[in-house]
């Protein structure tokens, strides 16, 4: 028994779970769930589709090359089964592991890095888009919002009015 | 699911190219799984061959596209539905089989079925 890996999503397919579809030249799919082989039956591309692993490799958004990748390739030769052979691999594995994680989080802290200070200037961007939403609960009365948007207007007009003399000013001294 | 009236290809050189299912042999039965003998009639057949149209013909299921289940619980399917023809001492009448065929067909003792078919799944 071996646990496969999904065709549309790449996650493991464990024994007795999800579908096996063969086409006509025996090329055998397998697939974890319905929803994975339900996809694939709509011809949907998995480099396409947000959730698959594929679509996070090709944007990436994971790690796609790495070295660590190679230990988990199909080997179709049968070894001998040897005790010691059999400790050192499992020593190894848990050994690449811990190295594939590392890597992976590198790769994430890298990839955040500037993510903080984008997500707050968008917020800004979109607050000032939007100031008068943030005006008090109370304002469901017409009335009341009314005159709330006009002293928001007003003041406004005033900073620019202000703004426009300082920069008027500035550039009398730029002139001088 | 193979009923009366199923058409399927035709998954081997003897000519005929298309038969549709006309009985399930074996008792009883509400429709034909892989493995199952079936009698048919040619509806499509190349020319010059020995088979020809409208020949009665006993086949055996070899490809359904309806999942079957496997005692390990994996659930598998194909492309189409596909038969090859057979003689009445279950040997094939050509000489290829073209195409994956289950491995129920060897559990089912059609063992020169599963010799001449490029990949037993």
């Amino acid at each position: 028994m071996r646990i496969e890996k999904c065709y549309f999503c790449s996650s493991p397919c464990y024994p007795g779970h999800g579908i096996m579809f063969v086409r006509n030249d025996s090329k055998t799919f397998r697939f974890c769930r319905s929803k994975c082989h339900r996809n694939f039956n709509k011809k949907r591309n998995p480099r396409k589709v947000a959730w698959t692993k594929a679509y996070r490799k090709t944007r990436g958004k994971e790690l796609a090359v790495d070295s660590t990748f190679e230990f988990e390739k199909r080997r179709n030769r049968p070894t001998k089964y040897d005790r010691n052979l059999m400790g050192k691999t499992i020593m190894a594995m848990q050994r690449v592991q811990s190295i594939k994680e590392a890597r992976e989080g590198r790769f994430h802290a890298n990839r955040m890095k500037d993510a903080k200070a984008e997500k707050v200037k968008v917020a800004r961007v979109e607050i000032e888009k939007h100031a008068e939403v943030l005006a008090p609960a109370v304002a469901r009365r017409e009335e009341v919002m009314q005159n709330v948007l006009d002293s928001a207007r007003a003041r406004i007009a005033t900073r620019r009015v202000t703004k426009e003399r300082a920069v008027a000013r500035g550039s009398q001294n730029m002139e001088e | 699911m193979i009923y009366p009236q199923t058409m399927l290809t035709v998954a081997d050189n003897t000519g005929a190219k298309k038969i549709m299912c006309i009985r399930v042999l074996g008792g009883n039965r509400k429709y034909g799984k892989i493995g199952d003998t079936i009698i048919g009639v040619v509806k499509e057949a190349l020319p010059n061959m020995p088979i020809k149209k409208s020949d009665i013909v006993r086949a055996v299921v070899v490809r359904t596209s309806k999942t079957i289940r496997r005692a390990d619980g994996m659930y598998i399917r194909f492309d189409d539905n596909a038969a090859v023809i057979v003689n009445t001492e279950n040997n094939p009448r050509g000489t290829r089989v073209f195409g994956p065929v289950a491995r129920e067909i060897r559990d089912k003792n059609f063992s020169k079925i599963v010799s001449l078919a490029p990949e037993v799944l």
